[in-house]
C-alpha cells in the first residue's frame, strides 16, 4: 500500500508541477494546493503505514503508528495554509492591479 | 548558560511582537526599534565572545534531550553570521526612517523586520533539520509580507513569482526532510551525521542530499537556479532589498555549508566536485548578468551570484583554507551586499533614477556619496586591503592546494568584471560634467549615509584588521572540517 | 623605512584641510617637502659598501601578510626615482596647476600614489606587494580621471583601469601559486626555494601570472594600449606614473622574480620576444603620432619593452644595462614630458602639425628638448647618458645564445630587431624635436602666442637635463656605488662594468649605432614618402579597435545572453528550476545506485483505499482539464478531502481534523479570490511547450515517487519516535502523542509556527489596507 500512496503522492505532484507551468494564475495557484497535498501523503508514508494504533496512549497497546510525521505534517498543514492564505490575496491584487491573469503578460522589462 | 542560545530568537520575536502593538507610533515604533536592535547586538556580541571563549552553547529546548527535542546549537559559525546579520540589521534599522514612504513604516514594516531577523537568527542556531524548515518558513513569511508591503502593480507582480518560487522549494524542502527521516530514522542533524557516517552515505542517502542541494541552492540563488531572484530583489524600497540581498540568500548557502560539512561528506568527489562546477557557472552567468543592465540596482542584485558562486568554491574544495575562505568571503558579502544595496538605492533616490543612461556627474553635487561607491566597488572585487581580499586570497589557496586551476582563473577573471561592473556606476555616473538640469533639487542624504558608512567601516575593519578575525575563522572552519565535535557537543555520548 | 611610505599618506589626509588655503599658497608647496625628505633619506644609502636592510612589522601573521620591509640595491633604485623625480615633478606642478584647479584632488591621488608606489618596490612579502600595485592602479585611474568631465579622460582610466587591474589580478594569482608551492609570503625566501619553484607542475603558470601582470603595467605588447590614453592625465603625471615610476613597475617584477626564472628557457624566450617586439612596435608607432604626448607615449612604450627585453636576456651585461637604462631614462623621458607640458602650456596645443620653430620663443625649452631627445636617441656623444646605454644594450643583444631552436633563432633576430627598433627610436626622437622648435613658427595656429616658461616651470626639467649630462660625464660613478649593488639584486652577483665612451671602431655596438643614425637620418629626411606604410601596418589592424569593440560587444552579448533567459516569464523560471533539480537528480540517483524496492515490510492493499486513491488521482487530473473557476476549485477540494479520508485511514485523527478543517476554509478563500476573477480560459500553448510541460511534470512526480520508494525501502536505523512513544505519558504528561509532540517536544516549533500565521495575517492585512491608500 505504501507503494501505491508514494505513487499517489507522486502522481499529485506531476498535476501540480503541469498547474504551475500553466499562464493563469488560479490554474498556478491551484498547483500549489496539489504540491502541499502531495507533500504532506509522502511525509505520511515515511512513517510506515496501519503498523498499529493511532498514537494516543491507551492501556495495554504497545503498537502505535509512527506519531512523529504527524507532528511534522501538522505543523507543515498550519504553514502551508498561512502561504496559500497569502498568496490568494496577493494573487487577487497582482491581476487587479495588472488587469491581468495571465502571467505570460506580466513579464515587465528591466527599467521598471 | 546554555539558555544564552535562544536569545538571538526571542528578543528579534518579542521585540517584533511589541512594534505591532506601536505600529501606528512611527517615532515610538522607530525609536524602540534601534533600542532592540541594539539591545539584542550588544546580547549577540556578548553570546559571540562567549561562543569562542567557552565553547558551543547547545540548548535542548524544553528539556527534552538530544536528539529527541529540538536542539539550538550556538556553535561559531552560528553565532558568527548571527552576529553579522544583527549590525546589518542595525544599519538597516537606521536607514530606514530616511528612506521609507510613512504609509509602509506604519503598516508592521518593524515586525516584519525584527520577525525576519528572528527567522534568519533561528535558521542559523538550530540543529534540527525540521526546525530548520520552520525557520525557513519564518523568514520567508516575513520576507513575502516585507517584498509586498506597499506595493504597486510591479512590484506585486515581481513578488508573486517570488512567493511561488519560494513555496515550491518549501514544498520540496519538507518533502525532502520526510525522505531523509525514514532512511535515518530521526531528524536532529548530529544525529543524521552521525548515521549517514555508519552507513557510509549509501544507497538513496547521496539521492536526498541533492534534492536538500536544490532546496538551498534555489535560496541561495546558485546557478541554474536564481532567475527569480534579481528582479524581486530590486522592486521593493532599498532597506527591503538590502536586507534580502545580505541575508536570504545567505541562509541558503549557509545551509549548504552545514549540511555539506556536518552530514553529507562521504561523496566528496560527486557532490563538492559538482559544487566547483556550479560555482563556475554561478560566476560566469552572474557576470553576465550584472554586465548586461544599465538598471543600477539591477547591476548589485546580478552581483549576487558570483558572489555566491566564490563561497561555493571554498566549499567545493572542501580543505582548510577553501572552508575558511568560504566563511570569510560570507561574512564579508553579507555587509558589501548591504551596502551595496543601500548606497544604489540612496544613488536611486538622488538622481530621480535608476537607469545609468540617464545621470551623470553627480559628484559634483553629492562626493561622499560617489566616493563610497567607489570604494565599495573594490571591496566587492576583493581588492586590498579591504574584506574581500582576505576572503578571496583564501578561497584562491584553498583552491589552488586542491589543484583546481580553471576555477582559480575563472574567479580572477570575475574579480576584474565584479569590479568593472560597479565602477560603471562610478564612472558614468559620478564623473561627467556638472549637468543642471538633471538635478533639480539637491536632497539631503546625511541619514542615509550614515548607515553604509558604518557598514563599510566594518568592511575595512575586516581586511585590515583581518588578525583580529582570522584565527576565529579558521577555528570555525577546523572545526567544521571535523564534525565529530560538533556531534558530540549535540549528543554529549 | 616604513615611515616613507606612511608619511606621504598621513600627509594626504591633511591635504583637504590645506588645499583650503590654495589660493594663498599652493598646496603642492606642502606636498614638495615630502618626496624631497624621502629622497634625502634614501640618498645615505647609496655607496660603495651598501647591504640590503629588512624591517619587519607585523599586520596579519597568522596569514603570512606582514609588511615586510627590504632595501636593496633594486628597490633603492627605484626609491631613489619614486622621490627624486616626485619631488621634480610635484615642484613643476606648482607652475602647471592653475590654484583655480582642484588642487586638494590632484594631491591626495599624487600622495597615494607615491606611498603606493615605494610600497610596491620595498615589500618582501607578495601580498603586501600586491596590495601597494593595486593601489598604483587605483591612484592612476584616478589621476587619469583627474578632467572626469572630458569623455577622453574617463575613456581613458577606465581603459587603463581595466588592463592594469586584470594584470594585477593575474600577478596574484602567480603569488598565490607561489605560496601554495613555497609555503611563504616572502620574495627572498622564494628565491632561496627556487628550485622547488623550478621543479613544480605549475611553473608554466606561475611564470604566465606573473608576466602577464608585469606586461600589462609596463605597457608591453599588445598591453600598451592603456598607455596613449593615458596621457589625459596633467602632463606632470604622465611624466610621473606613466613614464618614470609606475609604468616601470612591471620592470622592476620581472627584475624582482629574475633569480627565481633567469635559468628557466620560457623565461628568456617571452620576455625577451614581447621586449623587443614592444621596443620595434613603440617607436614604429611613435613616428605616426601628432600629439607630442602620444609620441613620448609610444617612445615610453619602446624604452619600455627595450628593458625589458634587457631583462629577459638575464645575461650580466644586459642586467646591467637594463638597471642603467631605467635611470637614464627616468632623466630624459621626464624632461622630454615636461618640455611637452611646457609647450602646452604656453602654446595652448600639443599638435605637432601646428607647432615649429618655436626655438626662438622658447630658447631654454629648446635647449633641454635637445639634449632630452638626442639622449633618448642614442646619439654618440660623450655627455649624453642615453648612449651609453643604448650601445650597452647593442651589446648585450650580441652574445645570446639559447638551448633549444626557437630560442636560438630569436637570439640571433635580436640584434636585427634591436637596430630596427632603435632606428625609429632615432627617427622619432628627431621629429618630436625638429617638429615642435625648428623650422617656421606660424603663429596663426597657435591658440596663444607663445613665450618662454616661467623660471619655477623650468627647474625641473634643467635638473634633469642636468642629470642627462653628468651621468654622461661621468658614467662610472653611479656605477660601484649604485648601479652594481641594483644588479646584484637581479643577478646575485656583483656586477660593475666599466663604462667608457670609446672602443675602437671595430666594436661592433659602435657599428650598430652608426647604422642607426644613418638610416635614421635618411628615414627621417624622407618621412613623408614612406608614411603611407602605415596604411598598411597597422592599416586597419588596430588593438585598440580590438579593445574598443571587446568592451561593446562585452555590452551587446552579456546583454542578448540575459534576455534570453531572464524573460519575467514565471513558467521559464520554474521549468528551469525544476528540470534542474529533476535532471541532475536523477543522474545523481543512476549513478550512486540509489534506488532500492522491498516488498517485504508493507501495508496490506484494502478496497477502500484503493478508490479513494483513485478518485484522488482522478479528481487531480480533474484540476487541469476543468473549464471553470468554481468547479477547478471544487475539484481540488475532492483532493483535500481525499488527503483527510486517508489520514483517518492511516490512523492520524489530529490531522483529518485539521485537515478538514483547513481544507474547507481554503476552499471558501479560493472562491471568495477567484469569483470574480477571469474565467478559466483554453490553454492556447503550443504542442512544444506542451510536451516539455508534460515530461517536466511527469518526471518530476515519478522522480519524487522513486526517491520515496527507496527511501522507505531504505529504513536502516530505529526511528526517534519510539522514544517519544515511551516518554509521552511519563515525561510529557499527555495521551495524545502528536499533541505531547506538538506541545512539548517539538513546542519549539509551534511556536515559529504559530508566528508564520500571525505574519500571514499581518501580511494580508496590510496588503489590502495599503490598496485603499494608495488609491
Amino acid at each position: 500500500m505504501e507503494i501505491i500512496i508514494l505513487i499517489l503522492a507522486g502522481i499529485l505532484f506531476a498535476t501540480a508541477i503541469y498547474n504551475l507551468l500553466q499562464k493563469q494564475l488560479l490554474r498556478i495557484i491551484i498547483g500549489t494546493a496539489l504540491l502541499s497535498h502531495g507533500a504532506h501523503l509522502f511525509i505520511l508514508t515515511m512513517g510506515k503505514l496501519k503498523r498499529g494504533q493511532p498514537p494516543i496512549i491507551m492501556e495495554g497497546i504497545s503498537d502505535y503508528v509512527d506519531p512523529l510525521p504527524q507532528a511534522l505534517i501538522l505543523t507543515s498543514i498550519v504553514i502551508s495554509f498561512g502561504v496559500t492564505s497569502l498568496l490568494l490575496v496577493l494573487a487577487y491584487r497582482t491581476a487587479n492591479e495588472n488587469n491581468s491573469d495571465d502571467m505570460a503578460q506580466l513579464r515587465g522589462d528591466e527599467h521598471e | 548558560m546554555s539558555n544564552l542560545a535562544v536569545l538571538p530568537i526571542i528578543i528579534p520575536l518579542i521585540s517584533g511582537i511589541i512594534l505591532a502593538f506601536f505600529h501606528n507610533k512611527v517615532n515610538t515604533a522607530r525609536w524602540l526599534t534601534r533600542v532592540f536592535i541594539l539591545v539584542n547586538l550588544g546580547v549577540v556580541s556578548y553570546i559571540t565572545w562567549f561562543v569562542f571563549h567557552n565553547g558551543t552553547i547547545v540548548l535542548e529546548t524544553g528539556g527534552w534531550k538530544a536528539p529527541y527535542g529540538i536542539v539550538l546549537v550556538a556553535d561559531p559559525l552560528a553565532i558568527t553570521l548571527v552576529l553579522t546579520t544583527n549590525i546589518i540589521a542595525a544599519a538597516c534599522a537606521f536607514y530606514t526612517p530616511h528612506s521609507m514612504d510613512l504609509k509602509q513604516e506604519t503598516h508592521y514594516f518593524y515586525t516584519f523586520f525584527f520577525l525576519l531577523i528572528a527567522g534568519v537568527s533561528g535558521a542559523f542556531i538550530t540543529g534540527d533539520l525540521f526546525n530548520l524548515f520552520v525557520f525557513y518558513e519564518v523568514l520567508l513569511m516575513a520576507s513575502y509580507a516585507l517584498i509586498v508591503l506597499g506595493g504597486g502593480k510591479v512590484q506585486l507582480r515581481e513578488s508573486l513569482k517570488y512567493v511561488l518560487i519560494n513555496l515550491f522549494s518549501s514544498v520540496l524542502f519538507v518533502t525532502s526532510v520526510a525522505f531523509l527521516y525514514s532512511v535515518v530514522g530521526t531528524v536532529n542533524m548530529a544525529h543524521i551525521a552521525e548515521r549517514v557516517q555508519d552507513v557510509d552515505q549509501k544507497g538513496i542517502l547521496t539521492t536526498i542530499a541533492v534534492l536538500f542541494f536544490f532546496v538551498f541552492a534555489t535560496k541561495a540563488a546558485l546557478f541554474p537556479l536564481y532567475y527569480w531572484m534579481p528582479k524581486s530583489y530590486i522592486v521593493p524600497n532599498p532597506v527591503i532589498s538590502a536586507l534580502f540581498g545580505a541575508l536570504l540568500t545567505k541562509v541558503g548557502v549557509y545551509s549548504i555549508l552545514r549540511v555539506f560539512s556536518l552530514i553529507f561528506i562521504y561523496k566528496l568527489d560527486l557532490t563538492h566536485q559538482a559544487f566547483i562546477w556550479i560555482a563556475g557557472l554561478s560566476m560566469i552567468f552572474g557576470i553576465i548578468g550584472a554586465l548586461s543592465t544599465s538598471n543600477i540596482k539591477l547591476i548589485v542584485a546580478y552581483n549576487i551570484i558570483p558572489a555566491i558562486g566564490f563561497i561555493m568554491m571554498g566549499i567545493g574544495v572542501f580543505n582548510q583554507d577553501g572552508i575558511s575562505g568560504s566563511i570569510y568571503y560570507l561574512v564579508h558579502d553579507m555587509i558589501i551586499k548591504c551596502a551595496l544595496f543601500l548606497l544604489v538605492g540612496t544613488v536611486a533616490y538622488v538622481a530621480g533614477t535608476s537607469d545609468l543612461r540617464k545621470f551623470s556627474g553627480l559628484i559634483h553635487y553629492y562626493p561622499l556619496l560617489g566616493w563610497l561607491v567607489f570604494v565599495s566597488a573594490f571591496v566587492l572585487a576583493g581588492i586590498p586591503p579591504f574584506s574581500g581580499f582576505i576572503g578571496k586570497l583564501l578561497l584562491l589557496k584553498g583552491a589552488l592546494s586542491a589543484n583546481e586551476v580553471a576555477i582559480v582563473i575563472l574567479a580572477l577573471l570575475s574579480s576584474l568584471l565584479i569590479l568593472y561592473s560597479i565602477m560603471k556606476i562610478f564612472i558614468n555616473g559620478f564623473w561627467g560634467k556638472k549637468d543642471e538640469s538633471i538635478i533639480v533639487e539637491r536632497k539631503p542624504v546625511k541619514g542615509l549615509i550614515g548607515p553604509i558608512v558604518f557598514l563599510l567601516a566594518f568592511s575595512v575593519i575586516l581586511g585590515l584588521g583581518a588578525e583580529f578575525i582570522y584565527p576565529s575563522i579558521e577555528s570555525i572552519s577546523t572545526y567544521l572540517l571535523d564534525p565529530e565535535v560538533y556531534i558530540k557537543s549535540v549528543l554529549k555520548e | 623605512m616604513i615611515f616613507t611610505v606612511l608619511i606621504p599618506l598621513i600627509l594626504a589626509c591633511f591635504i583637504p584641510l590645506l588645499s583650503k588655503i590654495k589660493e594663498k599658497i599652493h598646496t603642492g608647496v606642502f606636498v614638495f617637502f615630502i618626496p624631497f625628505i624621502i629622497f634625502l633619506y634614501f640618498i645615505q644609502f647609496v655607496g660603495n659598501d651598501f647591504s640590503p636592510v629588512r624591517q619587519t612589522f607585523r599586520w596579519i601573521p597568522s596569514l603570512g601578510i606582514n609588511l615586510d620591509f627590504y632595501l636593496d640595491g633594486l628597490s633603492l633604485l627605484f626609491a631613489l626615482l619614486i622621490s627624486g623625480i616626485g619631488a621634480l615633478v610635484v615642484l613643476y606642478s606648482i607652475y602647471y596647476l592653475n590654484k583655480t584647479e582642484r588642487l586638494g584632488h590632484f594631491y591626495v591621488y599624487l600622495l597615494m600614489f607615491m606611498a603606493a608606489m615605494l610600497g610596491v618596490v620595498l615589500s618582501d612579502n607578495v601580498f603586501v606587494l600586491y596590495t601597494f600595485w593595486e593601489l598604483t592602479s587605483i591612484s592612476s585611474f584616478l589621476l587619469i580621471g583627474y578632467w572626469h568631465f572630458n569623455e577622453r579622460s574617463r575613456y581613458g582610466a577606465l581603459k587603463s583601469m581595466l588592463i592594469t587591474i586584470f594584470g594585477g589580478l593575474s600577478m596574484f594569482g602567480g603569488f598565490v601559486l607561489l605560496t601554495v608551492v613555497t609555503d611563504t609570503t616572502s620574495i627572498q625566501a622564494m628565491i632561496e626555494q627556487k628550485d622547488v619553484i623550478l621543479n613544480s607542475t605549475y611553473l608554466p603558470l606561475i611564470l604566465g601570472f606573473i608576466l602577464l601582470g608585469a606586461f600589462t603595467k609596463s605597457a608591453q605588447f599588445p598591453f600598451h594600449i592603456w598607455l596613449p590614453d593615458a596621457m589625459e592625465a596633467p602632463t606632470p603625471v604622465s611624466a610621473y606614473l606613466h613614464s618614470a615610476t609606475m609604468v616601470k613597475a612591471g620592470l622592476f617584477l620581472v627584475a624582482r622574480f629574475s633569480p627565481v626564472f633567469s635559468t628557466y628557457e620560457w623565461f628568456f624566450i617571452i620576455v625577451s620576444l614581447v621586449g623587443i617586439v614592444t621596443l620595434c612596435w613603440g617607436s614604429y608607432m611613435a613616428v605616426r603620432q601628432t600629439d607630442l604626448k602620444a609620441i613620448l607615449a609610444f617612445s615610453t612604450i619602446s624604452q619600455l619593452g627595450m628593458i625589458m627585453a634587457m631583462l629577459g636576456f638575464g645575461t650580466e651585461i644586459a642586467v646591467f644595462a637594463a638597471v642603467f637604462h631605467i635611470l637614464n631614462h627616468a632623466t630624459f623621458k621626464g624632461s622630454l614630458f615636461m618640455v611637452a607640458g611646457i609647450v602646452d602650456h604656453e602654446t595652448g596645443t600639443r599638435d605637432i602639425r601646428k607647432l615649429g620653430g618655436l626655438i626662438t620663443f622658447l630658447p631654454i625649452t629648446g635647449t633641454l628638448a635637445l639634449f632630452g631627445t638626442f639622449s633618448m636617441a642614442g646619439i654618440p656623444l660623450p655627455f649624453l647618458n642615453g648612449f651609453y646605454s643604448k650601445e650597452l644594450f647593442f651589446e648585450s643583444s650580441l652574445d645570446l645564445a639559447g638551448a633549444s631552436t626557437f630560442a636560438d633563432l630569436l637570439a640571433q633576430a635580436i640584434p636585427y630587431l634591436a637596430v630596427f627598433g632603435s632606428i625609429f627610436t632615432f627617427v622619432y626622437s628627431l621629429y618630436f624635436l625638429f617638429g615642435t622648435f625648428a623650422g617656421k613658427a606660424d603663429l596663426a595656429k597657435l591658440p596663444k602666442k607663445p613665450h618662454e616658461a616661467p623660471f619655477g616651470m623650468l627647474v625641473s626639467p634643467i635638473i634633469l637635463v642636468l642629470g642627462v649630462i653628468l651621468i654622461g660625464l661621468f658614467p662610472n660613478v653611479v656605477n660601484g656605488t649604485f648601479l652594481a649593488h641594483a644588479a646584484e639584486a637581479i643577478k646575485g652577483v656583483s656586477i660593475e662594468k666599466h663604462i667608457t665612451f670609446w672602443h675602437g671602431f671595430n666594436y661592433t655596438p659602435l657599428q650598430m649605432t652608426l647604422i642607426v643614425v644613418g638610416l635614421g637620418l635618411v628615414l627621417v629626411l624622407t618621412r613623408k614618402k614612406w608614411a603611407g606604410a602605415y596604411h598598411i601596418l597597422p592599416g586597419k589592424l588596430s588593438l585598440n579597435r580590438l579593445y574598443n569593440a571587446i568592451l561593446d560587444k562585452l555590452d551587446d552579448w552579456t546583454k542578448d545572453v540575459t534576455q534570453s533567459y531572464m524573460t519575467g516569464s514565471l513558467r521559464l523560471y520554474v521549468a528551469i528550476i525544476i528540470g534542474a533539480t529533476l535532471v541532475v537528480t536523477a543522474i545523481v540517483m543512476l549513478v550512486t545506485g540509489g534506488f532500492n524496492i522491498q516488498f517485504n515490510d508493507l501495508a496490506d492493499v484494502t478496497a477502500i483505499e484503493v478508490s479513494v486513491v483513485v478518485i484522488m488521482v482522478i479528481a487531480a487530473l480533474g484540476t487541469i482539464v476543468a473549464k471553470n473557476n468554481v468547479s477547478a476549485i471544487l475539484i481540488l477540494g475532492v483532493v483535500g478531502y481525499g488527503v483527510a479520508i486517508l489520514f483517518v485511514l492511516y490512523r492520524a485523527p489530529d490531522l483529518a481534523l485539521t485537515q478538514l478543517v483547513i481544507e474547507t476554509v481554503t476552499v471558501v478563500l479560493f472562491l471568495l479570490c477567484f469569483y470574480h476573477m477571469p474565467k478559466l480560459r483554453k490553454r492556447n500553448e503550443s504542442a512544444g511547450t506542451k510536451t516539455i510541460n508534460l515530461i517536466i511534470s511527469i518526471g518530476f512526480g515519478a522522480l519524487l515517487t522513486l526517491v520515496g520508494i527507496s527511501a522507505h525501502s531504505s529504513k536502516w536505523f530505529d526511528s526517534i519516535a519510539d522514544y517519544f512513544i515511551e516518554t509521552s505519558k511519563p515525561l510529557g504528561g499527555g495521551h495524545n502523542i502528536v499533541n505531547v509532540i506538538l506541545v512539548d517536544m517539538r513546542g519549539f516549533d509551534t511556536l515559529f509556527e504559530i508566528t508564520v500565521l500571525g505574519l500571514a495575517a499581518l501580511a494580508i492585512y496590510s496588503l489590502i489596507k495599503l490598496k485603499k491608500g494608495a488609491k
